[in-house]
């Protein structure tokens, strides 16, 4: 039995995935441990796993700012957080490191740290990948960019003779959290042993109350989230598709918004600020939302048509990816007008083409192992005897 | 060619490319950014490019053009860029 030492960034998107892999190689009698920011995702974590505290980390910037779109917020994510994030934690992780004594790493990809204490104390580690735009040739002025923000970090940290172009994509495996066919073919791969396991069921996440009672059976339903990072900055958007459902009625809608837009509801949707998405999808006929990997991945799974109104980070390519799919609908977030919303939720509803591709998708997606595949994986690399870092 | 002609042409461009109905009403000038003003991802821009580009034939090259921005050029492109390029590129020699 080995003992693996899990990092991520305090982002919900980058624990979930992560959480569920880490149960199930604790249940496979490995010692899990984490190192992660317990003031901002201690209520999130494992009681059963032992967690190692990184300690404070304030961002420059604000993460969740709708505000900040497209490519500059890529840049600002980068400059203002990946960046001072990584000169953060690197000590921290490494004393974590000498304390814990892990055979092995697992890193979620935008916690470089993680790599670079590594690479410093000589252990192998396994990179997780929550978004495949992290790991696509998007273009030359971009990836140039990016590799640049990685040279100058390792000139910080490390030693010459272990820098690497991409630190952030282990050499040993590449776990990434989606499949090929939706990915498709428009971009190149950055090169990396990537495996690719597809969403998580979920497992390791905490539990979460919905009211079940006020869900109908026998109305189609459609479930509206903006992920937890955008999901309380800008209401616009909620409010024009709340005027959109209420030219529905027959329609049940689940709202993922804070609890003061509930006195717009009409009487149709259920406005919850948390709810528990992997139970709910199965019961729902089409999904708006930011375009955010794991919603994507997860509501693909079940075949679901997807309205993708993607603000920032990499969702503006997955959003793409979908469109391409074509399993969705695109929606300018900061453009859509009421009609333009019921317009979109009735193409999604009543035109069989989305569900078709939605459901060509599932089948596919079918095959992947997702967090239980990703720790058969690990295993494998532990067992084999060539794992080592490369010098 | 006079600038106001080159900027109608553009936002001409601009408005065939994304045909949505909001685009037909928003106002867009010199100073209207693609990336946040009209949340243009790079797949749209490329096809207005396009279109502009097989209105001017070879005198143009956005694309060579564009790969020798940096980053933070990119994010605030604006129309007005565009159409100063175009501009340069078009003038009698």
């Amino acid at each position: 039995m080995a003992n693996i030492l899990f990092t991520a960034p305090p982002l919900v998107g980058h624990l979930n995935p992560a959480l569920a892999v880490a149960k199930h190689l604790q249940s496979q009698g490995h010692v899990v441990a984490w190192a992660v920011h317990m003031d901002r995702v201690g209520n999130r974590m494992d009681p059963a796993m032992r967690c190692f505290d990184i300690g404070q980390f304030d961002p420059a910037g604000e993460l969740d700012s709708t505000k900040v779109r497209g490519l500059e917020s890529v840049r600002l994510f980068f400059e203002d957080y990946c960046v001072p994030m990584t000169r953060a934690c690197f000590r921290p992780i490494l004393n974590i490191i000498n304390e814990f004594k892990p055979d092995v790493l697992v890193v979620d990809h935008q916690m470089p740290a993680g790599a670079l204490a590594a690479q410093a104390a000589g252990l192998p580690w396994v990179s997780l990948v929550t978004t495949t735009a992290s790991i696509l040739k998007l273009s030359d002025t971009l990836d140039e960019w990016v590799s640049a923000q990685f040279a100058s970090l390792q000139n910080e940290l490390l030693p010459a003779e272990l820098h690497r172009a991409r630190p952030d994509l282990s050499p040993h495996a590449v776990l990434v959290f989606s499949n090929q066919q939706l990915m498709g073919n428009l971009n190149q791969c950055l090169p990396a042993p990537y495996v690719f396991v597809g969403p998580t069921q979920g497992e390791g996440r905490a539990a979460v109350a919905f009211p079940w009672e006020k869900l109908k059976t026998g109305t189609r339903k459609v479930l509206l989230t903006l992920g937890t990072v955008s999901r309380d900055r800008d209401t616009r958007f909620f409010e024009v598709f709340l005027q959109a459902f209420a030219q529905i009625p027959d329609v049940q809608a689940v709202v993922v918004a804070p609890e003061s837009l509930a006195e717009l509801a009409p009487a149709n949707v259920i406005v919850s600020p948390f709810v528990p998405q992997m139970e709910l999808l199965p019961h729902m006929d089409a999904v708006v939302c930011h375009a955010g990997h794991n919603t994507v991945c997860e509501g693909l799974r079940f075949g679901i048509p997807l309205g993708v109104a993607p603000i920032r980070d990499d969702q503006p390519v997955i959003a793409r990816q979908v469109i391409d799919a074509g399993a969705g609908i695109s929606i300018r977030f900061g453009k859509v007008t009421p009609a333009a919303a019921l317009h979109t939720l009735n193409e999604l509803l009543d035109n069989p083409v989305y569900r078709q591709a939605a459901q060509e998708l599932a089948t596919h997606f079918a095959h992947t192992t997702g967090a239980q595949g990703a720790a058969q994986h690990i295993e494998r690399l532990m067992n084999d005897t060539e794992m080592s870092t490369p010098k | 060619m006079t600038q106001a002609l080159i900027l109608n042409l553009v936002v001409e461009k601009i408005r065939s490319t994304i045909n949505e109905d909001w685009i037909h009403d928003y106002e867009i000038d010199l100073e209207t950014r693609f990336n946040e003003d009209l949340e243009i991802e790079s797949i749209e821009f490329v096809k207005i490019a396009n279109a502009i580009q097989q209105h001017y034939g070879d005198r143009l090259n956005i694309a060579a053009w564009l790969s020798g921005k940096s980053i933070n050029e990119l994010i605030g492109l604006n129309v007005g860029q565009l159409v100063d390029y175009i501009e340069t590129q078009t003038e009698p020699q």
